[in-house]
């Protein structure tokens, strides 16, 4: 318990709470609309936000978000020219944002890039007050528009011809949903790292997909799944002395084989019961 | 009044012609069916319809009002609807109540008359014991069930339906064109639908339209001409 005398582990353990709220909501839509990589690609994007920023001498988070945004936009887009292999636009985004982001910190000024490594790695235990109240708004934003959107998404996501013709705007929508990823992501980014904001959208909701089989469950059961691990995986790095962000991600992984080997298990008890 | 009416409609892919000179109507109670042999565009066709394609010429245009005069509601089973997502969470239940989300419930409650919708409609295709089963873990046939129970669920002014008879046996399939025919008739529905079934056409439609391929077109191109719609009304 001594790790909760300690500020900066009170501000993580709120972090924590609050990406494990909101990333399994929009990770479960990504999963469901086919763009799980899409987390990847927009903190790839990110990051050349971030070199962009440096590059130009501007507030980094600032111009992340206006490059995330951009990009949300554009990935709707080059979407639409490739409508039935919709990752496509995703591997693109995500190679150019990369790229970017390499060229531009090869041409910043020597600091630039440990600025970049502090992103690309994260640290939750680093997080400032500033970055908490920021973690805070957009945990609100997420969440009222979750509850608002939460039956047309739920549409959207079943099938989008039949959301256009109930006459839901499904392009706006899917922007929307878009840019409140990259966002969060953004925001998220210089918390995680870019190499796991990835995994900490897409696991808990894939283990609640898993475990759940209404839509209602499916949500609840991915924020629950989300703060065991966020919670575990910040205790576990603390009395290890191992990085926060990898320490969760594993801690995810390790759930995510649990509970496909505990439903195998009692798939097969139950088929042979039934055959008994 | 039109609840859908194509004027001159063709389509292309690219520069290759798929559709060619296409016009007909649905009106207000009426139950038309649309033929055609595989590859005749004929989901194009409903696709050009609910403005999902654009045409690339003529037009192709659905009313905004009933004849009531309220908003036109528009209910839609696109051909591989039934082929879900097995991991899709969602139970029965929660699908078919989605159906009512476009009769203004978007952003609020279900009330009463939702859920009593939402409980004939799964009565009405035998799936109400199965309401709470995941929509992922049923057969094809119960998939094809539930889809046209969430579509019974919205209630819609117009039904636009690609082949959503498929894969079913006759007795369900004889009881859905009893429902759909019940809904032209004594409640003035709108009912647009591809099949494949000659004999349902001569029992069910009121009108029939075939798209015929086109003899002196080097594509695959399908056209209608005047004797290839057929009107129970005018005969």
């Amino acid at each position: 318990m001594e790790m909760f005398f300690y500020g900066f582990m009170q501000r993580a353990f709120q972090a924590a709470f609050l990406i494990a709220v909101i990333s399994p909501i929009l990770g479960l839509f990504l999963v469901l609309r086919r763009q799980s990589l899409m987390a990847d690609t927009l903190s790839h994007i990110s990051l050349a936000g971030i070199a962009l920023g440096l590059f130009l001498n501007v507030n980094p988070t600032f111009m992340t978000l206006i490059v995330v945004i951009i990009a949300a936009v554009l990935i709707e887009y080059l979407s639409t020219l490739y409508k039935s292999y919709s990752e496509i636009s995703i591997a693109i985004l995500m190679s150019a944002g990369m790229s970017v982001a390499l060229v531009l910190m090869s041409l910043s000024s020597g600091g630039s890039t440990t600025t970049i490594q502090q992103y690309l790695f994260g640290s939750i235990v680093t997080i400032s007050q500033q970055q908490l109240y920021l973690l805070a708004a957009l945990f609100l934003i997420v969440i009222v528009l979750f509850l608002v959107f939460r039956r047309p998404m739920y549409v959207l996501i079943f099938d989008e011809d039949t959301a256009f013709a109930a006459g839901l705007p499904t392009r706006l929508i899917s922007i929307l949903f878009n840019v409140i990823t990259g966002v969060t992501i953004a925001v998220i980014m210089p918390i995680a790292g870019a190499l796991l904001v990835s995994a900490i959208m897409i696991l808990p909701a894939a283990i609640a997909m898993r475990i759940s089989k209404s839509f209602k469950w499916v949500i609840l059961v991915g924020i629950l799944v989300g703060i065991v691990g966020m919670f575990t995986g910040l205790t576990v790095s603390y009395e290890w002395g191992t990085p926060p962000g990898a320490t969760i991600t594993l801690i995810f992984i390790s759930i995510f084989m649990i509970t496909t080997m505990t439903i195998k298990v009692i798939q097969q008890l139950k088929y042979k019961k039934s055959r008994s | 009044m039109h609840y859908v009416e194509v004027k001159d409609l063709s389509f292309y892919y690219d520069e290759e012609p798929v559709l060619e000179n296409i016009s007909f109507t649905v009106d207000p109670g009426e139950f038309v069916m649309l033929t055609g042999e595989n590859g005749a565009a004929k989901s194009t066709l409903l696709r050009n319809v609910l403005g999902l394609l654009k045409p690339t010429k003529g037009s192709a245009k659905i009313s905004a009002v009933n004849n009531r005069n309220e908003p036109l509601s528009i209910g839609y089973i696109p051909q591989q609807v039934a082929s879900f997502n097995a991991g899709f969470p969602s139970t029965v239940l929660e699908l078919v109540q989605s159906g009512r989300y476009q009769r203004g419930k978007w952003f609020k409650r279900l009330d009463a008359e939702d859920h009593e919708h939402v409980e004939r409609s799964l009565k009405s295709v035998g799936m109400w014991d199965l309401r709470h089963k995941k929509i992922g873990d049923l057969s094809g046939g119960q998939k094809q069930r539930i889809s046209l129970a969430r579509i019974f669920a919205t209630d819609p002014d117009l039904f636009i339906l690609d082949e959503p008879t498929t894969g079913m046996d006759l007795d369900s399939r004889t009881e859905f064109y009893e429902l759909l025919k019940h809904n032209s008739e004594f409640h003035g529905k709108g009912i647009l639908m591809v099949t494949h079934n000659h004999e349902d056409i001569k029992n069910y439609a009121d009108r029939h339209i075939q798209l015929i391929r086109k003899e002196d077109s080097p594509w695959r191109c399908f056209s209608m001409d005047s004797c290839s719609e057929h009107s129970k009304l005018h005969s």
